[in-house]
């Protein structure tokens, strides 16, 4: 029913939404939808993996650094900031026993 | 019958002035300035540890209510959802009613963060931005509201500690996730693994979520654009619809290692619904909590639906001290919309307020201490 106020070129675009939406939603939320969707991440994993793998052979034959050369040193400085952080809290913490005991 | 010709000038001047309105509006929302500002409540800054802050919202009365609101927010998206506009603002309106209001930010998640578990929220920011909150009030204990998957980090703070939680409202928050249909179908076992899914920084990417949350309605788009140029002219409209747009889009990452446990207990194990859960090396029973519980679930939240957070009301705390309120709205009702005003943060703001000690009676209490100690 068309709400009080509400266009007729509203009320047919809103009924019309709901009318596709609801048939499109069936179909994102079913299990073939999400079954596809792993699949799918599966195949892009393994095509950017051996995409990857080629690019990075490519590269060191020029003695370059490869994009997944740096996300590694990435991800090691990543871990050494997380160390540093965890000594600074390991210090803080025992600065504030000290300072209790005292 | 025809109009008469007032009534036709009348209406010609209104849809003539609408156009015109609709016209300058359409421009600015397409050149994206006038852009409103969000989670502009004054506030101070009063904890901090790595990105985690705690935030006291100024007031320039004192509070009438003797317990502070502490809200804890989603590790998924930005807290301004609860201080939206000025005027269209959960913790503004809170503060009026005469609380003493703060509110955990997560901040917004980098490599750093990736090793970030719920012990890290629950077991490390938690305790300490409590004890912050009570050492700036000097209150005895809070109220506790948590909202969406900050509802899950307030309940196991609350069992998990010896916590001087007084109340704990949890607004949507999901608990079984068996019913939490298509928003985590994607990562049921044999499907998409939880590794899978993060990017360099060791992170859920932001984009990703919202693609996920996006799913769950692709065309409302559709609706919700057409909705926007019939109420172009309406300035408040046009605001408040490029706030909501602008949180909806505005996810944050989700630190692998948190995500890691959400999909391998809370989704496939589905342990939140046995009633306890293993969290630093001991286990959380969920009716460990002194605190008075209200489950508050959204008649139309498709995000975290009714079904999953129901279980609360049958899990969390003594069962004498469990309520449960349903409010109508979607599950950003709790921050913003005409219902969220007119219903829900009244009826929050009741209850919390009937299970809160006034200023007055505490002042009263200490008096008589005094009186007796005298």
């Amino acid at each position: 029913m068309m709400a009080a106020g509400t266009p007729l070129w509203l009320d047919l675009v809103l009924r019309a939404e709901r009318v596709v939406g609801s048939r499109v939603e069936g179909a994102v939320h079913s299990d073939t939808y999400f079954d596809l969707v792993t699949e799918m991440n599966r195949a892009k994993r393994f095509l950017t993996g051996t995409v990857e793998g080629i690019s990075k052979r490519i590269w060191h034959t020029a003695n370059l650094p490869a994009g997944t050369d740096v996300r590694r040193v990435r991800e090691q400085l990543a871990r050494m900031e997380r160390r540093i952080v965890e000594l600074s809290k390991e210090l803080d913490a025992q600065r504030e026993t000290l300072e209790t005991e005292r | 019958m025809p109009p008469s010709s007032p009534d036709l000038l009348s209406r010609v001047n209104v849809d003539v002035e609408r156009s015109l309105l609709r016209a300058r509006n359409g421009l600015r929302y397409l050149r994206g300035t006038h852009r409103p500002q969000l989670g502009v409540t004054p506030k101070d800054v009063v904890w901090q540890r790595d990105k985690a802050q705690l935030w006291r919202y100024r007031r320039e009365t004192p509070a009438r209510y003797a317990q502070p609101v502490v809200f804890v927010t989603s590790l998924v998206s930005r807290s301004y959802i609860l201080d939206l506009l000025p005027g269209s603002s959960s913790v503004e309106f809170l503060r009026d009613q005469g609380f003493d209001v703060f509110m955990v930010d997560w901040g917004i998640p980098d490599e750093l963060d990736a090793t970030n578990s719920f012990e890290t929220y629950v077991d490390e920011y938690l305790p300490r931005a409590i004890d912050a909150v009570l050492r700036a009030t000097g209150a005895d204990g809070v109220t506790l509201v948590g909202y969406c998957l900050g509802g899950v980090l307030a309940l196991l703070y609350s069992a998990g500690h010896d916590a001087r939680v007084r109340n704990l409202v949890l607004l949507a928050t999901p608990m079984d996730m068996s019913a939490m249909g298509p928003m985590v179908a994607a990562l049921h076992e044999g499907r998409m693994e939880p590794d899978q899914l993060l990017d360099e920084s060791g992170n859920v990417p932001a984009e990703l979520l919202y693609s996920g949350f996006f799913m769950m309605a692709p065309t409302t788009a559709v609706a919700q654009n057409a909705t926007l140029l019939q109420n172009l002219w309406n300035d408040e409209f046009v605001t408040g619809f490029q706030a909501v747009g602008q949180w909806t889009r505005d996810q944050v990452p989700f630190p692998g290692a948190a995500f890691r446990q959400v999909v391998h207990d809370f989704i496939r194990r589905n342990v939140l619904m046995l009633g306890r859960w293993r969290l630093g090396g001991r286990e959380v029973d969920f009716t460990a909590t002194d605190a008075a519980v209200l489950n508050v679930m959204a008649k139309g939240d498709r995000v975290v639906p009714g079904a999953a957070s129901r279980p609360v009301a049958d899990l969390v705390g003594r069962p004498e001290r469990r309520e449960e309120l349903v409010v109508p709205g979607g599950h950003a009702t709790f921050g913003t919309g005409r219902s969220a005003f007119k219903h829900t943060l009244p009826s929050l703001a009741a209850w919390i307020g009937a299970h809160s000690d006034t200023t007055f009676d505490t002042e009263e209490r200490h008096g008589d201490q005094a009186h007796r100690v005298g």
